[in-house]
C-alpha cells in the first residue's frame, strides 16, 4: 500500500469530508467506495493525516482504518475531477448502514 | 495401494462412497517459482490479467446467482470482487513480473505477501483480519493461473461426486448444484463451521477438519465418507467397500424410518411424555424444525439479527421477525431467549478492550442490564409478537436473584409502555431463565419461585462447572458432559423446579445425545430442546425405552463417582435397548475411554 508523505494541500481540487457512519470505512463501504471511484477517469486520492492512498483501491482504503468521525481529504486530478469530488464526497458523507 | 484412513470431524451423519472432486485447494503443490526469459515477461503479464478477469467474471456470476434471502453472502462476494478488481493487487503482481522476471504465479504470491505485511501493521483487528479475504481472492486467481480453471466449476461434474475442498465459504457453496453432491469433506473447519450447516440442511454426510485431505486425495479417486465415525477412506479395498455399502444401506433405512415416525410424540413405552422442541438459530431453520417433528421452539437464539451489522436492528425489524416466527409456529410455543452475547459481537464500538476473559465478562443478561435501551427494544418487540402466537421468553446467564428481578422489572416496564401506547399484548407470557451457571444451580429453588420455567443450558453449565474452555485443545479432554458434578447439578435443578411446581427443559448438546437422554428422562425433565435434525433420532430413543429403565439407569449413574463408570452404565443401557441402531448414534461422550 502506497503511503506517501505529503507536504501540504489546499488547492482547489480537494474536498474535506467526514466519515459519519458508525463502523467507519470497513470492508463493505470500502468496497463500494472503490467501486464508485473506479467510475471516474481522474486520479483520486484519499488523504488522512500524512497518509495518502488510492481511492480506487479497496486495499488502500482499508489501510486507512478510517473510523467514525475521521476527517479525510479527497483529492482528484483529471478531466472529471470536479464531478468525482462531488460524487465521492457525497458518497462518504452519506454512508449509511448497509441497506442491502 | 492400501487404503488410507484420514481422521476428521463428522458434522452431518451418513455414509457415502464415490469419486472425489475438489472444489478448491489451498495448497498449490507446485507454484512455479521460476524466472522467465525477458521476452516472455509480457506473456506472464497477460496471463495475470486474464486470470484476474476470469476470476472477476466467476465472482460476478456467483454473486448474481445468490438468492435474495442470502444477502449476507452476496455482500461477502461483493467485497471479494472489489479486492479482485483492486488495481493495487494486479499492478503489484505485474510490476513484480517485470522487475524480477518471474512467473505470474510467483509474482502473485509475492504481491499478496507484501499486502499481508501491510495489513499486519493495521491496528484495528477487524480490518487486519480482512487479509483473509485477500487470501481467498488470491487463491482463486492462483488456481486460474495454474490451469485449474475447472476447479471450482461444479458443472464439470458429470456424475454425482464427493465434494472435497480446502474450505467452503458461503460464496463457494452458492453455485453448487445440490443434486450432484453425495457428500462433503473439507480440510479446514470445526464443529460449528458453515459446511456442517449446509450439509445438514442438504441431508448429506459431511466431514470437516480432515487432516491432510489435500495431500492424500486426488481428483477422481474413490473415497468413502464415514459421517458416523468421522473418517475418510481413500482407495478402499473390496472388504471395506462391501462393509460400507452395507452400512450406507442400513443407515438410510434407519434414517427413513425415524423420519417416518418423527411426528409421533416423544413418549416412552410405558406412557411417559416428554416434549421434544427445536433449538433455532437462523429464522430459516423453522421449516426444518417443523419437518422434523418439533413440538415447539424451545430455544430461539435471537442473536443473529444483531450480528455482523453496522447498526442495531430497529424495534420494528425485530417485531417483524418475532411475530412471523410466532405465527409460523402457532399454536406451538416459541421460547425467545434474549440477547446472549457480549457487546463486542454486536458492534465494534462496544468492544471492551479491557476484557481479558470474555466468557466471564460483560455478556448476556449482564450486558442487557447495562444497555437497557437496547434490552427494552428487544423486550418490546417480543411482547408485541405475543399477539401473533404462543410465546415465552427467557433470560440467559442468570447468576442470582437480583438479575432476575431487574430483568423482570424491565419486562414489566416494556409491557406498561406498550399498554400505554394502546398496543395489544397477550395476557400471560411465561417468563423463564437459563440455568447455566453453578451459582444458579445452588440457588435453584429460590430462582424457581421467581419464574415460570427453567431451561438448563448444559453446554455452558459444563464449561463453567469444570472450569474449561472446550475450544481450547489443551483442556478439551476435560469436557465431560457426564461428569458426576454435572449430572448431580442437573438433577438438583430439575428437583428444585419440580418442588416449586415449575417446568424444566434441557437445551444443550446433552439433550440431543442418545446416550445421555435416558438419564435426563430418569430425572423426569419436562422437555428437551435440540437441533431440528436431531429430533427424529431422539424421539426414537425415547419411544424405545421405559421410564422404569431410565430411573434404574439414573440411580446407577448417581451412585457412580467417576466419569468412566457413568459412561459405562450409559452405554450398557442403550446397548440393551437398541443394539442394532447403536452404529448410527453419534455421541459427545468419549466412549473409548474406560
Amino acid at each position: 500500500m502506497n503511503e506517501k508523505h505529503i507536504q501540504h494541500d489546499t488547492s482547489a481540487n480537494t474536498r474535506h469530508v467526514c466519515v459519519r457512519n458508525e463502523l467507519g470505512l470497513h470492508a463493505r463501504p470500502a468496497a463500494r467506495l472503490a467501486q464508485e471511484a473506479q467510475r471516474f477517469a481522474s486520479d483520486i486520492q484519499l488523504i488522512q493525516g500524512d497518509l495518502e492512498v488510492d481511492a480506487k483501491s479497496i486495499l488502500d482504503i482499508l489501510s486507512l482504518a478510517a473510523g467514525q468521525g475521521c476527517a479525510l481529504t479527497l483529492k482528484a486530478e483529471g478531466e472529471d475531477a470536479g464531478q468525482a469530488l462531488d460524487h465521492l464526497s457525497t458518497f462518504i458523507e452519506n454512508l449509511l448502514p448497509e441497506e442491502n | 495401494m492400501a487404503a488410507r484412513i484420514l481422521q476428521g470431524i463428522a458434522v452431518s451423519a451418513g455414509v457415502s462412497v464415490g469419486k472425489a472432486f475438489f472444489l478448491n485447494r489451498r495448497r498449490f503443490d507446485l507454484i512455479p517459482r521460476q524466472t522467465v526469459a525477458q521476452d516472455l515477461a509480457p506473456f506472464e503479464e497477460e496471463r495475470l490479467r486474464l486470470a484476474f478477469e476470469l476470476t472477476q467474471a466467476d465472482m460476478a456470476a456467483a454473486r448474481d446467482k445468490v438468492p435474495a434471502e442470502l444477502k449476507e453472502h452476496a455482500a461477502i462476494i461483493n467485497t471479494h470482487l472489489a479486492i479482485c478488481k483492486d488495481p493495487k493487487l494486479l499492478n503489484k503482481a505485474l510490476k513484480t513480473v517485470r522487475e524480477m522476471g518471474i512467473t505470474a504465479e510467483w509474482a502473485l504470491e509475492k504481491a499478496v505477501d507484501e499486502i499481508g505485511e501491510a495489513f499486519s501493521a493495521i491496528e484495528d483487528p477487524y480490518i487486519r483480519e480482512r487479509y483473509q479475504d485477500v487470501q481467498v481472492v488470491a487463491d482463486r486467481i492462483q488456481s486460474r493461473l495454474m490451469g485449474q480453471g475447472k476447479i471450482g466449476d461444479i458443472k464439470a461434474i458429470r456424475n454425482r461426486a464427493v465434494l472435497l475442498a480446502h474450505d467452503l465459504t458461503p460464496a463457494d457453496t452458492i453455485g453448487i448444484e445440490v443434486s450432484k453432491i453425495m457428500s462433503l469433506a473439507t480440510e479446514m473447519g470445526g464443529k460449528t463451521s458453515h459446511t456442517g450447516i449446509l450439509a445438514r440442511s442438504l441431508q448429506i454426510p459431511a466431514l470437516v477438519g480432515v487432516t491432510d485431505l489435500e495431500e492424500h486425495v486426488m481428483d477422481g479417486q474413490l473415497v468413502i465418507i464415514d459421517g458416523l465415525k468421522g473418517r475418510l477412506i481413500v482407495d478402499p479395498d473390496e472388504e471395506e467397500l462391501a462393509y460400507y455399502s452395507d452400512l450406507k444401506y442400513q443407515f438410510e433405512d434407519y434414517q427413513a424410518s425415524i423420519i417416518r415416525d418423527c411426528s409421533l410424540p416423544g413418549e416412552t413405552l410405558d406412557g411417559y411424555r416428554v416434549e421434544v422442541l427445536a433449538n433455532i438459530e437462523l429464522f430459516e431453520e423453522v421449516t426444518a424444525a417443523l419437518d422434523s417433528g418439533a413440538e415447539g421452539v424451545g430455544l430461539y437464539r435471537t442473536e443473529y439479527s444483531f450480528l455482523n451489522r453496522r447498526e442495531l436492528p430497529s424495534e420494528e425489524e425485530l417485531f417483524e421477525e418475532y411475530s412471523e416466527m410466532a405465527s409460523i409456529m402457532h399454536p406451538r410455543t416459541v421460547v425467545f431467549r434474549t440477547l446472549d452475547v457480549g457487546g463486542d459481537k454486536i458492534l465494534k464500538d462496544w468492544n471492551l478492550p479491557g476484557e481479558p476473559n470474555p466468557a466471564l465478562g460483560l455478556r448476556a443478561i449482564r450486558f442487557c442490564l447495562k444497555h437497557r435501551d437496547l434490552f427494552i427494544r428487544q423486550l418490546r418487540a417480543i411482547l408485541r409478537a405475543s399477539e401473533f402466537g404462543n410465546i415465552a421468553v427467557m433470560f440467559p446467564m442468570i447468576s442470582g436473584l437480583k438479575e432476575v428481578r431487574e430483568a423482570k422489572a424491565l419486562w414489566q416496564r416494556a409491557r406498561q409502555e406498550l399498554r400505554a401506547e394502546g398496543r395489544r399484548i397477550a395476557q400471560d407470557i411465561p417468563l423463564g431463565i437459563m440455568v447455566e451457571l453453578p451459582s444458579a444451580v445452588m440457588i435453584a429453588e429460590s430462582l424457581a419461585r421467581e419464574v415460570d420455567f427453567f431451561s438448563i443450558g448444559t453446554n455452558d453449565l459444563i464449561q463453567y462447572s469444570l472450569g474449561i474452555d472446550r475450544t481450547n485443545k489443551h483442556v478439551s479432554y476435560l469436557y465431560q458432559p457426564l461428569h458426576p458434578s454435572v449430572v448431580r447439578s442437573i438433577k438438583q435443578v430439575v428437583d428444585a423446579a419440580h418442588q416449586v411446581g415449575i417446568e424444566v427443559a434441557v437445551c444443550g448438546e446433552v439433550a440431543s445425545d442418545p446416550y445421555c437422554v435416558p438419564i435426563l428422562m430418569g430425572m423426569q425433565v419436562d422437555a428437551l430442546s435440540i437441533a431440528p435434525q436431531a429430533i427424529p433420532g431422539i424421539k426414537r430413543v425415547i419411544r424405545q425405552t421405559t421410564m422404569d429403565e431410565c430411573k434404574g439407569l439414573l440411580k446407577h449413574v448417581l451412585e457412580s463417582d467417576t466419569v468412566g463408570a457413568i459412561n459405562r452404565h450409559v452405554k450398557d443401557a442403550i446397548f440393551k435397548r437398541s443394539p442394532e441402531e447403536l452404529t448410527f448414534y453419534s455421541s459427545i461422550l468419549d466412549m473409548d475411554e474406560g
